[in-house]
């Protein structure tokens, strides 16, 4: 099966990669002192009054390579440390934020992607006309927009200026103590989702009416990414000879746009997506912590600002491994959907 | 018999950034019924442009200044002014009565969709009703042999299927498959109608002599040779039997033996479809191999039209005379035409040949000369005759 | 290959183009001209001029006056003074980082796209490294071993930025190795390195030069992300991510006049986003005139 020899081969060769990352990340950490670097060991409190015990254990004044080792030991036994700020074990600490986090980005990505290449798909369709040069100045002002500003100005505007009507944090108070309450069962701790499986509607529309806010200010910004992506490749698509095939076969111009256009232009989008990734898990720390929300990006500013290593390289690696694993996906996504680059061979 | 298509007055412009292109002017041109007839020139002479303009395609900057070009319907039976039609008429015209093969294959088929996909979207836009007849009928013998509990329970969606695909078959514009066909889920319940389609595109391939249509169809292109692309393009311009075929450079990007077994193909499609031809290219001998009558065309005018034997054995006009005289022979220098093509922008005053014509008249420069009759089915614009 | 007035005078065509460069050139004159028209007052409490003057030490933000231009932050730092300023500390965050960045990459991605081989490899793993983490999360880790402060913003976003450049360089070293001049120059004898220097770099230069123009400004939004999170700029720096910092307790103002503060935020904002606009209009356009696509006829 060409498909499960080519995803082995690329999980070969992550090894090299993902040891790299951890090999990077372990070199950050030599910045620290030994006791500060004593919490990437440690599992719980206690263990950090006996920090000279803690030293000796996990031989943090040993020679680099030897505590690499020992590290990288751990880190494969899932011990990140502790985190001072979550005050509990990073790994932990990385699952009771991410859910707060999935959660923007459920609600984020369809809208970035869809809107994305709508808008870019019409720019294209009317080049030229008022539609495009508006949605190119919409595109390039989006794109410059510092991210925590228009969170903050949405904020004032909607949060101030309409009396609380999209408020920050994830869920007011009343709702808050509802959802922590013995009759709510968390199946997944994303609210929305919960919400629904309670069948809880007045939970549902405040997570919604606090989730606004924060899915507008991380999507602005990618929108225009996408959208301009998307509209120069449908404009070199729109450009090629086959389309002039499809009008010459007598096909309406919406077909021939829609259908043949389209389907070629999306292909470098998709390609695109893995970076989306990344600039959603850069967006998501600032968004996070203008509105309160606290999602994994919220909890990776405090660890930063309070010197929290431990979270903090905890936060970087996780994302790291996420972000190759997700450039795999997208890479066979690729595979998929543009016919020409197939792992097999071909015919003739 | 009247002609198949008959161009009147044609005048084509390009209004560039840098001014505007003159790139067909009055252009008189008759394609008649099943002949193969041959455009050719040099680049920038205007050949694929009249092309474009008889399925009204040109691109912007274009536009079609006047003229007129009238083409006899084969379902109407009557004639037509293709310049005047209305947009949705023409597209019922365009990959259906009259249609067009490109010069690249690779880039005229598109990466995404499989050979037989793209063909079959001919049938299915230009062949609905017939596809849908074709339908009812499997679905009618369903319905007749099905025997046990399974074809029971499927019976009532058989029927629905069988009222469905007979709107489709009896009106032209039923409202329900429309509907259906705008649903993306829903689209699957007319798979039927690509099935039908499947079958003859598969028939069409087998046509255009592709080994093993029924494997080629579920390719794509970058899958086959240029060659086979390029019979692949054909099929699905000869899909819906068209009265005109207009072929811009067919074999210009193929290998040379491949390029004979094209050659041979259009004679056979000539023979066997009584479709006529409109054969553009820039290559003398290709030209003399398959056209019936040639036309020589410069600078975006039509310099002389004659019989294919009449052309090469009696060349007139100056222009013809040289393009003869500079294909290479061994043992014989190279002959070149002097001189460099008109500029499209500024074209020179009267004929556009004239600077670089050896018999050039005084008056050649106030005046061009009109498309005359000089001998039996011999015409010429040229002030010498 | 481009001529330079030919782009010149397509820059000056573009309407787009033409408004980044004027944006751009206004901020590069309250830059250079930033002592006299915010000149530090006497009595400075510090005497680095990057230091934003205070006018007393209440918390609550005030208005726009007469002496306060723009008002003042929490704290009472003077919004005019820092904002002004702080185009200073952004043309020198952004020059710097890119003219860094674009340096080791030009040296690593010529190596690396040239000689290919192992060279190439090592390179192309290192950059895969660099590139798995997101830019910021990299960044706010780097700052906080290396401790905030402007200057390890600046380190901490090239060392992000670097690796991007690298590929890029490479990969049109790669698409310009091939053409026949590189061949022929190397027939007539040259250096490797003159082959780079004067014959491949010149031609695969040019999306280079969008990239970095494009960049300048996700350079400077990137610093004053970092600042605005507290790991950039210290307390008090004129640096417009900085000023926005102050702003965050005070988005909300009292009932009845809940936008009272509103220039505490939207002012340094505002600077930011037009600056990096005038960048992002100016890459845009090099990017329009460099396609090869859009070679009007």
């Amino acid at each position: 099966m060409e498909l499960r020899a080519y995803i082995i081969r690329r999980l070969l060769l992550l090894i090299p990669v993902l040891l790299g990352v951890t090999l990077f990340i372990f070199g950050i950490t030599m910045f620290f002192s030994p006791i500060q670097r004593a919490t990437l060991y440690v599992t719980n409190l206690r263990q950090l009054a006996n920090l000279p015990a803690i030293i000796e254990q996990y031989g943090l004044d040993q020679p680099l390579v030897v505590q690499y080792g020992t590290w990288l030991g751990q880190v494969l036994r899932g011990n990140l440390g502790w985190s001072n700020v979550a005050n509990m074990p990073v790994s932990e600490a990385i699952w009771h934020f991410l859910p707060a986090t999935l959660e923007l980005a459920i609600f984020a990505t369809p809208l970035i992607i869809l809107i994305g290449i709508f808008l870019g798909s019409t720019a294209a369709a009317h080049k030229d006309s008022p539609v495009d040069h508006g949605t190119r100045v919409v595109a390039i002002v989006g794109w410059s927009l510092p991210t925590f500003w228009l969170g903050l100005i949405l904020l004032m505007v909607f949060y101030g200026y309409f009396r609380g009507f999209l408020p920050p944090s994830r869920l007011s108070i009343q709702m808050d103590m509802v959802v922590n309450s013995a009759e709510f069962i968390r199946y997944t701790h994303i609210n929305t989702i919960d919400a629904i499986l309670n069948l809880n509607g007045p939970v549902f529309l405040d997570a919604l009416r606090h989730i606004i806010l924060p899915v507008i200010t991380l999507s602005i910004v990618n929108v225009a990414f996408i959208m301009r992506l998307m509209r120069s490749s449908m404009l070199e698509s729109l450009g090629k000879g086959y389309i002039l095939t499809a009008r010459a076969k007598g096909l309406a111009e919406k077909v021939v746009v829609n259908k043949h256009a389209r389907r070629n232009a999306l292909i470098p989008v998709i390609t695109v997506s893995g970076y989306l990734f990344a600039a959603l898990a850069n967006g998501v720390v600032i968004t996070e912590t203008i509105f309160n929300y606290k999602g994994i990006g919220w909890w990776a500013w405090q660890s930063a600002f309070r010197l929290d290593i431990a979270s903090v390289l905890g936060f970087a690696l996780f994302n790291a491994v996420l972000f190759v694993l997700v450039n795999l996906v997208v890479d066979i996504l690729y595979t998929r959907v543009d016919p020409r680059v197939r792992l097999g061979g071909s015919v003739q | 018999m009247e002609d198949l298509v008959t161009i009147r007055d044609l005048a084509v412009r390009f209004y560039t950034y840098e001014g505007v292109v003159h790139a067909i002017d009055d252009l008189d041109l008759d394609i008649r019924q099943g002949e193969t007839l041959g455009i050719v020139g040099e680049t920038g002479s205007g050949k694929s442009m009249t092309a474009l303009a008889i399925l009204r395609l040109i691109p912007y900057p274009g536009k079609i200044e006047s003229g007129s070009i009238v083409f006899s319907d084969r379902d109407a039976g009557d004639e037509l002014d293709l310049l005047t039609l209305s947009e949705d008429k023409m597209r019922a015209i365009r990959g259906n009565q009259i249609s067009m093969v490109f010069q690249e294959p690779g880039a005229a088929l598109n990466p995404v969709f499989t050979i037989g996909d793209q063909i079959s979207e001919v049938f299915l836009l230009h062949r609905r009703q017939e596809l849908g007849y074709q339908a009812k009928q499997r679905v009618d013998s369903l319905l007749s042999d099905g025997n046990g509990l399974a074809a029971g329970l499927k019976r009532p969606f058989w029927r629905w299927q069988r009222r469905l695909y007979n709107k489709i078959a009896g009106e032209s514009h039923p409202v329900e498959p429309r509907l259906l066909s705008r649903i993306p889920l829903f689209r699957r319940l007319l798979w039927r109608l690509r099935d039908e389609a499947s079958l003859l595109t598969v028939d069409m391939l087998k046509d255009v002599e592709i080994p093993d249509p029924a494997r080629v169809a579920v390719h794509y292109p970058h899958e086959l040779s240029g060659g086979m692309k390029q019979r692949a393009v054909i099929a699905m311009a000869l899909a819906c039997s068209p009265k005109l075929l207009i072929a811009d450079e067919p074999t210009t990007s193929l290998d040379v033996t491949i390029q004979a077994q094209m050659l041979e193909l259009f004679r056979r499609i000539k023979v066997d479809k009584g479709a006529s031809v409109l054969f553009i290219t820039h290559n003398l001998g290709v030209a003399s191999e398959v056209c019936d009558r040639v036309a020589v065309m410069y600078a975006g005018r039509l310099c002389e039209v004659a019989s294919v034997e009449e052309l090469f054995l009696h060349p007139l006009h100056p222009y013809t005379k040289a393009l003869l005289e500079a294909v290479p022979m061994p043992g014989r220098e190279l002959q070149t035409i002097p001189g460099a093509l008109a500029d499209a922008l500024n074209p020179p005053p009267g004929c556009r040949f004239h600077p670089r014509c050896p018999s050039a008249l005084p008056m050649c420069e106030q005046e061009r000369a009109k498309l005359k009759e000089v001998s039996k089915d011999h015409m010429v614009a040229c002030h010498l005759f | 290959m481009t001529d330079w007035r030919f782009m010149a005078r397509q820059l000056a065509r573009n309407p787009m183009s033409l408004m980044g460069i004027i944006i751009i050139v206004v901020f590069a004159i309250i830059a250079i001209f930033a002592p006299l028209i915010a000149p530090p007052p006497e009595g400075h409490w510090n005497p680095n001029p990057y230091m934003i003057p205070r006018d007393g030490y209440s918390a609550t933000p005030q208005p726009p006056s007469e002496e306060h231009v723009f008002g003042t932050t929490e704290g009472q730092y003077d919004i005019f003074y820092g904002v002004i300023w702080g185009t200073r500390t952004a043309f020198q965050i952004g020059l710097v980082v890119i003219g860094i960045v674009v340096a080791i990459g030009i040296v690593l991605g010529s190596l690396a796209g040239y000689f290919g081989g192992v060279l190439d490899e090592v390179i192309m793993r290192i950059t895969d490294i660099f590139l798995a983490f997101p830019a910021l999360i990299l960044a706010m880790a780097i700052v906080s071993a290396i401790g905030p402060s402007v200057r390890s913003v600046m380190i901490a976003l090239a060392v992000v930025s670097w690796p991007s450049y690298a590929r890029l360089i490479r990969g049109d070293i790669l698409q310009v190795r091939e053409e026949d001049y590189i061949e022929a120059s190397r027939g007539l004898g040259a250096s490797s390195g003159r082959v780079i220097l004067r014959h491949a770099l010149p031609n695969a230069i040019y999306p280079t030069l969008v990239m970095a123009s494009l960049d300048i400004g996700a350079v400077v939004l990137a610093a004053a992300a970092l600042s605005f999170l507290g790991l950039g700029a210290p307390e008090g720096y004129a640096d417009w991510g900085q000023l926005t910092s102050f702003a965050r307790n005070w988005i909300v103002g009292p009932p009845g006049d809940s936008l009272k503060y509103w220039y505490a935020v939207t002012i340094p904002g505002l600077f930011i986003l037009l600056f990096v606009l005038g960048w992002n209009l100016l890459g845009d356009a090099f990017r329009d005139i460099l396609d090869p696509r859009l070679a009007r006829r």
